[in-house]
């Protein structure tokens, strides 16, 4: 019996979807498509908008595909344009309706409420929902990459203390949080 | 922050599962990518459409205002500065220089060798 051939790497993936393989694209968005679009749902807070940040960011990295350099992570890239869709996004949203930046903790469903549901991955979401928007990105994009802090940064455009800052105040914001809820 | 609350945080991540993307996303992603109706005509195609309409409605313009004459008197004048412009040797090796450098940029850069359209195999 052979061993099933392995799954192609993204890179392969780019390089066929640049030959004309739209199949390759295919494969890359099954990949990514719930990553991006937590990190947009996450950063936004509104299904509507997270969708379309989710295909804009695809949009975006299939036309710009050949500026994808050989070597770098694809999930740093998408993440990373979809990132900066949402930034655009919350800018305009500031923009035209004055509404403040999330940079501080808006009334969402709060930890009280999450506390009632008695559900680990609810109190989370929640406490998660409750942080103020940096901290929150950082904090989703540390769910979806691990301790990657270097990919972290790259999507962010930030220095690389900086997010460990951020990573550092959001854990307090969290365990504050959610001890308070389990007390 | 203890390294408790760190292991436990990390724990309940990992076990967080993804926010579900709305049903259709996938699709209107490949509809707006893989499956975009691709553009009827190329970029140079477009540029020599315009070039060649260009000269159609001068040749019109040329035989309405001043019939035959104009036009076969334009023609020799272009034809006569072409010809005078391609006996000079300078120039024609400037010319042949120009299309070898335009070839080897062509068949070298990768941009021009993938496929302007993307079709799904």
């Amino acid at each position: 019996m052979t061993a099933p051939p392995p799954p192609a790497t993204d890179q392969y993936l780019v390089e066929q979807t640049l030959l004309g393989n739209g199949d390759a694209f295919a494969t890359l968005l099954d990949r990514y498509e719930r990553a991006v679009y937590h990190l947009a749902y996450r950063t936004m807070r509104d299904a509507e908008e997270a969708r379309d940040v989710a295909q804009e960011s695809f949009f975006k990295a299939y036309r710009s595909l050949r500026t994808f350099k050989p070597g770098a992570k694809f999930s740093t890239w998408i993440l990373s344009i979809a990132y900066h869709a949402c930034c655009d996004r919350l800018n305009r949203r500031k923009r035209y309706t004055n509404e403040e930046l999330p940079d501080r903790a808006d009334p969402g469903p709060g930890p009280a409420e999450a506390a009632v549901a008695r559900d680990e991955a609810a109190r989370l979401r929640a406490a998660i929902e409750a942080l103020p928007e940096k901290y929150r990105t950082v904090i989703t994009l540390y769910h979806l990459q691990g301790k990657q802090y270097d990919e972290i940064a790259q999507v962010l455009g930030l220095p690389m203390g900086t997010v460990k800052t951020h990573l550092f105040r959001a854990k307090e914001h969290l365990r504050k949080v959610l001890t308070e809820v389990t007390q | 922050m203890n390294h408790d609350f760190e292991d436990d945080l990390d724990r309940m991540l990992a076990a967080l599962p993804l926010e579900e993307p709305p049903a259709g996303l996938r699709a209107s992603i490949l509809a707006a990518t893989i499956y975009r109706p691709a553009f009827p005509i190329r970029l140079w195609e477009g540029w020599a459409l315009g070039v060649i309409s260009a000269l159609m409605l001068w040749l019109v313009v040329l035989v309405v205002k001043g019939g035959g004459g104009a036009f076969v008197g334009s023609i020799e004048l272009l034809s006569s500065f072409a010809w005078r412009a391609l006996s000079s040797p300078a120039l024609v090796l400037w010319l042949a220089l120009g299309t070898a450098i335009a070839m080897w940029m062509i068949y070298f850069n990768t941009y021009w060798t993938a496929p302007q359209h993307i079709s799904r195999r």
